[in-house]
């Protein structure tokens, strides 16, 4: 940009911006390292939600809900395996849901906490081989 | 034609909740509140400085990239995705 | 725990406890040229136990635990228990470091700065850093590369490299015996032979280098070199951290300082000479 010119509207300098298609996406979100696991790492699980809060909902963004609550999802009834939650978070679906459901349980297993139960199986899914 | 979502004012979040570093032709956004990264590229670093602190309403934006850029594809469609994009991942407040 | 072992590696003190003597004599033979953890107060607690008390004796079995631990892993067998406390020695460091944003990486130093290797595994970083520690390049690890976010320095973590299958016997042609731990066959990654970091590694272990150079190498194609764009590196290199979501703005910190700061080319190589002819030819044009 050259200082010394005036700054004017509508000059041939407004460079080209093309704002994509309806389905395209211009934000990649940064997900956990999904490196390869032994096979014995993608045998354990994680509870949607963690057996202290269970029966609570999940609401799409990943946040536990009371039951009940409108717009939230109920708990899936069972635990996803290590190996089904790695397809999930690399764009497949968690087994027996829909896809609204399969977001708001991925989204709430990548908001897990230390010390929450699960959280060690899925921070076992982000470790290196060797 | 009336636009029920004609007046909804869409911003940037507040500064201190975004860290922007620019590489190449992404840029990379650490977002505080969630503690999570995204890599953003065109039209998004310039949709978010001009909506600004201050927002403004999708036709207001339009007409403001119109005039800071040659829009090569200017669709309704096309400024709705990145829009609902932004919101969705916490980049853009709506009020 | 009847049998303890400590060792300090880089900034890191380990203490392993183990039900059986014999992974325990293993470690003390391969590391003995290290020191032991600061003060005596180890960073992370590994242990190699029993699940059941008859599986000490009956089929022994190891079940890999500590302060962090998989749920449900598989155990391996008493034969494999030297591969058993490596592993649970990277399971604390991916899933409980804190301070150092950690790679995925092999990393060796040359004149105070750091060459960095990252990419998938099998991608052959652990045999480049073994055969360029023995021409003239500093071992500071084959797993893991620590990123100190407040300087932008890499600490040495040099741990056993783990060499596996075809790459065992070129490295191990190179290597006097005494330098190569036991021969591991039907492990989950095949077979697999530790290799002692040299002296001079051990010596420079507490150096910390700057970072000058990445390299995504991948074995099994015609020599090339490429450059790779920043925003490619960055990306790459978050699927190559264990941690970089858990460190939060330090992480995004570190790893966008590191991404702008540092150049970084893709090197596709058939063989290992012409892995270390691109090495240094991309070192040299830097």
């Amino acid at each position: 940009m050259n200082d010394d010119t005036p700054e004017l509207p509508n000059t041939t300098r407004r460079r080209a911006l093309m704002l994509g298609a309806v389905g395209a996406a211009a934000v990649v979100s940064i997900r956990p390292a999904l490196a390869s696991t032994a096979a014995s790492i993608s045998t354990c699980e994680i509870p949607v939600p963690d057996s202290g809060r269970a029966g609570s909902y999940i609401a799409a963004d990943g946040t536990v809900v009371p039951a009940g609550t409108r717009g939230a999802f109920a708990p899936p009834g069972r635990p996803f395996k290590g190996e089904e939650v790695k397809t999930a978070l690399a764009g497949g679906q968690l087994p027996g849901t829909n896809y609204e459901q399969s977001r708001a349980y991925t989204n709430y297993i990548r908001r897990l906490q230390s010390g929450t139960s699960g959280f060690t199986c899925f921070a076992s899914l982000q470790m290196p081989r060797g | 034609m009336n636009d029920s979502r004609g007046d909804i004012v869409y911003r940037m979040a507040r500064p201190e909740t975004l860290k922007i570093v620019h590489l190449d032709s992404f840029t990379a956004v650490f977002h505080r509140a969630s503690g999570i990264t995204h890599l953003v590229t065109s039209p998004v670093p310039e949709i978010l400085a001009a909506l600004g602190e201050a927002g403004m309403t999708r036709a207001d934006l339009m007409a403001r990239l119109s005039v800071d850029y040659v829009l090569g594809d200017a669709e309704e469609g096309s400024l709705d995705a990145r829009l609902e994009e932004l919101v969705a991942t916490g980049l853009v407040a709506v009020a | 725990m009847r049998h303890v072992f400590q060792v300090r590696i880089g900034p890191i003190g380990f203490r392993i406890g183990s039900d059986w003597r014999a992974p325990i004599a293993q470690l003390e033979t391969l590391y003995a040229a290290y020191p032991k953890p600061e003060d005596g107060v180890p960073d992370f607690t590994v242990r190699l136990f029993a699940a059941r008390p008859w599986r000490r004796v009956v089929r022994p079995a190891v079940m890999i635990g500590g302060d962090y631990i998989l749920p449900e892993a598989a155990p391996l067998p008493l034969a494999q228990g030297l591969l058993a406390a490596e592993m649970g020695m990277n399971l604390q460091m991916a899933l409980g470091q804190r301070h150092f944003l950690l790679l995925h990486a092999a990393v060796v130093e040359r004149d105070g700065k750091a060459l960095v290797l990252t990419g998938v595994s099998g991608a052959g970083k652990s045999t480049l850093a073994a055969l360029l520690s023995l021409r003239g390049w500093r071992l500071m690890g084959d797993e893991f590369a620590l990123l100190d976010p407040a300087t932008g320095l890499l600490h040495a973590f040099p741990r056993l490299v783990s060499l596996k299958n075809a790459s065992v016997a070129t490295v191990a042609a190179e290597v006097p015996a005494d330098r190569l731990g036991p021969m591991l066959e039907g492990t989950p990654k095949g077979t697999i032979r530790h290799l002692v970091p040299d002296a001079a590694a051990l010596a420079a272990m507490d150096a910390p280098a700057r970072p000058a150079l990445i390299l995504f190498p991948s074995f099994g194609y015609d020599s090339a070199t490429r450059d790779v764009a920043q925003s490619e590196v960055f990306v790459r290199l978050t699927q190559a951290s264990t941690n970089y979501v858990a460190m939060g703005e330090r992480g995004f910190d570190a790893l966008t300082a590191l991404v702008q700061g540092v150049p970084a080319r893709a090197i596709d190589y058939p063989d290992t000479d012409s892995a270390i002819a691109l090495v240094e030819a991309a070192w040299a044009a830097r």
